[in-house]
């Protein structure tokens, strides 16, 4: 009641002032955590580079646990794999995973990498560069660092033995001129 | 000041100059943060901004107002900080001679700000004036003479300044779209800027009659 004696000098009722008050406390707290989210937005986008506008929103999706794979493209992807047709693998499995979040689909990018650069006398260390590039990845997003993929069609289940393999390959050693090299299986 | 501006309008402004002012689009790692040459120069471009009165952080953090408030205010500086360091390190050129040269003279320009200490409008036409100039200079000239494209004549012509200058002013390519990025991020900057909250003037009781431009800064 007092305070409405002392407002009334101002020409401005006790409920105008009230919601104005309360209007006002809305408008900061909404732009105080609008802010900080904004920052951790910035944050997140500095310490992660995404290159594209997909990995930028795949990301965000992921840290709120709301990212998906496009399951259809995957299928694809995993279907031209078994095909040994790469490439059209490849561009299924970016498809299905165009922030490339997925640990199970970087493992199978890697792998594709690996199998199209794989050669008997010797391998081509630019695929080999970009398969380790995402098995890098998958191991960053696996649990723990530990992604075992249950799939009868490939030799290595793991991402640390195609990580090996791969690094193997990259490698120049005596071991390179080796002619039983040329009796090797791909994996 | 409105609290909209003081909570959403400001921060959000600085909060993207900071995010986009560090996009280097095409690059292997497209997000820049600030050098520490540029942190300096944010330091200075915060100082200039109190001294002139374009910013008057008493009327962002004080005792007298509520916490959710100052915290509100405290956004704001620490937004515009970032801003001011992402839009500066992005106006720097990346290599060479010309990054020395830009990044020396916008540090006496800043010094010279501060000793000056301008009023409101003379310091916010000096920012413009700044900041067009180092944008014309990375964005216009020297990506004219990094730019790969264009017929024999150019690139013999550009061959020989490059030669002449021992490859020091030759910068990396700029991709197409950094320019129109940097463009609305000085943009947004300066509008964002002028938005801040300023010192109160007080009017010389005699001055105000015969319109005198002379005014003087309240210090409370």
């Amino acid at each position: 009641m007092d305070q409405c004696i002392v407002y009334a000098d101002e020409r401005l009722s006790c409920p105008t002032r009230y919601n104005r008050a309360v209007r006002e406390g809305i408008v900061r707290g909404a732009g105080l955590v609008l802010a900080l989210v904004y920052a951790s937005g910035i944050v997140w986008t500095y310490v992660r580079q995404p290159q594209t506008v997909g990995q930028l929103t795949g990301g965000l999706a992921a840290g709120i646990g709301a990212y998906r794979i496009d399951e259809r493209a995957f299928n694809d992807g995993l279907a031209f794999f078994r095909r040994d047709r790469f490439v059209e693998a490849r561009a299924a499995l970016m498809r299905a995973d165009p922030a490339e979040r997925d640990a199970r689909t970087q493992f199978y990018i890697a792998y594709s990498y690996y199998r199209q650069g794989w050669g008997r006398i010797y391998s081509d260390d630019t695929l080999f560069a970009e398969g380790l590039k995402h098995v890098d990845k998958a191991i960053a997003l696996a649990p723990s660092g530990r992604l075992v993929v249950d799939d009868p069609n490939v030799q290595m289940h793991s991402a640390d033995e195609l990580r090996a393999e791969l690094q193997a390959g990259l490698q120049r050693d005596a071991s390179d001129f080796n002619p039983l090299r040329v009796l090797r299986p791909r994996k | 000041m409105t609290a909209a501006r003081e909570a959403i309008v400001l921060p959000l402004m600085f909060l993207t100059v900071a995010l986009f002012g560090g996009l280097e689009p095409g690059a292997p790692d497209p997000w820049a943060p600030p050098s520490l040459f540029s942190l300096v120069l944010a330091v200075m471009v915060l100082a200039a901004l109190v001294r002139s009165g374009t910013l008057a952080p008493e009327r962002l953090l004080d005792g007298s107002r509520s916490m959710i408030a100052n915290s509100n205010g405290f956004v704001v500086l620490v937004s515009l900080f970032a801003a001011s360091a992402q839009l500066l390190h992005m106006l720097t050129p990346r290599s060479g001679l010309p990054s020395l040269m830009v990044g020396v003279v916008l540090f006496l320009l800043l010094l010279n700000t501060l000793v000056m200490s301008p009023d409101r409008p003379r310091l916010l036409r000096s920012f413009a004036v700044v900041t067009g100039s180092a944008f014309l200079l990375k964005f216009v000239l020297l990506a004219a003479l990094a730019d790969p494209d264009g017929g024999r004549t150019k690139r013999v012509l550009l061959a020989l300044f490059d030669v002449a200058t021992l490859g020091t002013m030759t910068q990396p390519a700029l991709d197409p779209r950094a320019g129109y990025v940097a463009f609305l991020m000085v943009l947004l900057f300066l509008v964002a800027v002028a938005l801040l909250p300023c010192a109160a003037y007080r009017f010389p009781a005699g001055l105000v009659p015969a319109r005198e431009r002379a005014i003087t800064r309240t210090e409370s």
